[in-house]
């Protein structure tokens, strides 16, 4: 499993990457992604596929909102709860 | 009959003041209360020196003072340009600078995006909230200054219905946007046929999903404020969370529904729809481009009871054909027609050989009636060129709009969209000029050819990629060209895609070969 360091590296990772594909340099932590347009309606699915594939854990429809993916902080407290609390669940899928 | 489009707001404020006109992010206007502070604001604006025809950009984030300052321009006499507020400060500039606006309507953060664009023409500046701490531009106010303006009545005003009321603009294909100018009889003429039409009432609940930019928000507003209905704008964020925009959809109670299809195909894909969830939802209408057989097909069966219709139509004529979906028909469906004319508004294909194609025959679809624009601000000759005398009518002088779009009838009359003779695009239901990016790549120094293709794509319609020759091999990156565009072109028609090459593939006659490359794309894209 991911420690936390390396965590917020790969989330930080691939959303530069999109980032850089919208014309924007930087994202801060708690730049809001959704605002800046650096997720949009189809950035945001391409985010989950990745957090599914290489974090190893199970997204939800219902967990794709705001609260968990406006931030690169929200997204890394969103998963790690994840990690946490439902490991034994998410490694099953 | 009202003939100019504030009329629908006061006549609604004068029987229904009380009601809620429209809800955005958790704020509300009563009817009443829209019609007052839009009073004020047209004084405020004649007072600024604001005279019948000025434009008036909006320049900030969908809020329910978005509505006051449409009504108020209007009220004021002047023409209003929604401008996108997620666009680069070079384009929003150009948009500024290109129809000369006079009074602009912001906030302090889209404010401070322009801070280094040069805009002689605007001689005032509102925001939507107080004056902050710190440096203001000259002849800034803030909204609290509204307050000191009679609400009670508009100021004097002698309009037509031929007058402009505002303009849009979109995606040019030389490389800058082109200003569409729409009349108060080209939006009145969609608003009175939707209103027969959909039969939207006072108990209405109508969703704003669309831009203000976007001539679906002209349904969303006009109509929720004729029928004296509510009027609910999506937040923003909400457009890239399927299952939190269906949580609004059920909260909000929301009746009359109408976007892009990419947004219900989201919803369908990642919003649990479902009818318990939506009961109160009766209408669903979608626009601006072609919604994917598939996905269709399962939101009518998931939604039993809700009306679908495709609704057709480019900016310069708002909508001006329709299909109402049939269930029994659609299962054996595979294409939707673009259906049949609107009310006051006449639609027939040309054929290659200058006639009326017959059913089954392709041709250009051209629409007259007093839906059709006057034309393009300051544009003369593309006016000219898309707007054409009727030929086909010999007994007096009237405009033709040219679509660009290639039709086919069928035997019913309804027509069938079969794709366009130009290289225009649609992506999330954004009309895109393909040339328009490639001459924001070749704006770059480093760049000595640039061709950009549309890849097509189930949930979005087309996804954009370019092939880029730069005068240095190896000189320039993909991220580099893309954060350029960024600063010239909007999000949506950022490459999401770029190939650098040595040299673009050229035809015989040495024009850049576009069949070749867009059969090199769909490997790429794989």
């Amino acid at each position: 499993m991911s420690t936390g360091l390396d965590l917020k590296a790969e989330i930080r990772r691939f959303v530069v990457e999109n980032a850089q594909m919208k014309g924007v340099t930087e994202v801060p932590d708690d730049m809001s992604l959704t605002d800046s347009g650096i997720v949009d309606s189809l950035g945001i699915f391409r985010l989950v596929s990745f957090l599914e594939e290489n974090v190893g854990v199970h997204i939800g429809d219902d967990e794709i909102i705001l609260d968990n993916f406006q931030t690169i902080a929200d997204i890394e407290r969103f998963v790690s709860s994840k990690l946490n609390g439902k490991g034994e669940k998410a490694a099953s899928m | 009959m009202p003939y100019i489009l504030q009329q629908l707001l006061t006549e609604s404020a004068g029987r229904h003041g009380g009601r809620t006109a429209v809800w955005a992010r958790g704020r509300t206007l009563s009817y009443r209360e829209l019609d007052e502070r839009s009073n004020q604001l047209a004084h405020f604006l004649r007072q600024r020196g604001i005279r019948k025809g000025d434009r008036v950009g909006l320049f900030f984030p969908k809020a329910v003072e978005s509505v006051i300052a449409m009504f108020g321009a209007l009220k004021a006499g002047a023409v209003y340009v929604p401008l996108d507020p997620n666009q680069p400060a070079e384009r929003i500039t150009y948009i500024i600078n290109n129809c000369g606006i006079k009074g602009l309507i912001t906030s302090a953060d889209r404010l401070r995006l322009l801070e280094h664009s040069s805009t002689p023409s605007v001689e005032f500046t509102l925001l939507t909230h107080e004056l902050s701490n710190g440096s203001v531009r000259p002849n800034t106010f803030a909204w609290s200054a509204l307050a000191n303006f009679p609400a009670e009545n508009s100021p004097e005003l002698q309009a037509t219905t031929t007058d402009l009321a505002y303009i849009l603009y979109t995606s040019g294909s030389t490389g800058r946007p082109k200003g569409v100018m729409l009349s108060h009889q080209n939006a009145l003429t969609f608003v009175e046929w939707c209103a027969e039409m959909f039969e939207i009432g006072a108990s209405d609940r109508v969703s704003n999903h669309a831009p203000l930019h976007f001539d679906l928000s002209v349904f969303d507003v006009y109509n929720s404020i004729k029928a004296a209905a509510t009027l609910y704008m999506v937040p923003d964020e909400l457009a890239v969370f399927p299952a939190s925009l269906a949580n609004w959809i059920e909260e909000k109670q929301i009746t009359v529904w109408y976007s892009v299809p990419s947004a219900l195909v989201h919803l369908v894909l990642h919003g649990n729809v479902n009818g318990d969830r939506f009961r109160n939802l009766r209408l669903i209408l979608f626009a601006g481009e072609v919604f994917p057989q598939k996905y269709l097909k399962q939101l009518v069966e998931l939604l039993p009871v809700v009306e679908f219709y495709n609704l057709y139509g480019p900016t310069e004529t708002n909508v001006c054909t329709y299909y109402r979906v049939d269930r029994s028909l659609l299962r054996a469906m595979d294409r939707l027609p673009i259906g049949r004319a609107c009310a006051n508004t006449e639609v027939f294909a040309v054929d290659e050989h200058d006639r009326i194609a017959g059913i089954g025959e392709v041709g250009e679809l051209y629409v007259r009636g007093p839906a059709v624009t006057p034309g393009y601000w300051g544009d003369p000759e593309k006016t000219a060129r898309m707007c054409v005398s009727n030929r086909f009518q010999p007994n007096f002088e009237e405009k033709l709009y040219r679509t660009g779009d290639l039709v086919s009838p069928d035997e019913n009359g309804d027509y069938y969209f079969l794709g366009r003779r130009d290289s225009q695009i649609k992506s999330r239901g954004y009309r895109i000029e393909l040339g328009e990016i490639e001459a924001a790549l070749l704006s770059h120094a480093g760049v000595c050819e640039a061709a950009a293709v549309a890849i097509p794509d189930e949930e979005i319609g087309n996804r954009i990629k370019a092939f880029v020759a730069p005068h240095d091999p190896g000189s320039l990156t993909a991220v580099e060209l893309q954060r350029h565009c960024a600063t010239r072109v909007p999000r949506y028609m950022i490459p999401e895609l770029i190939e650098l090459c040595e040299g673009l593939p050229k035809t015989s006659t040495g024009k850049i070969d576009r069949v070749r490359l867009a059969q090199t794309k769909s490997q790429a894209a794989d």
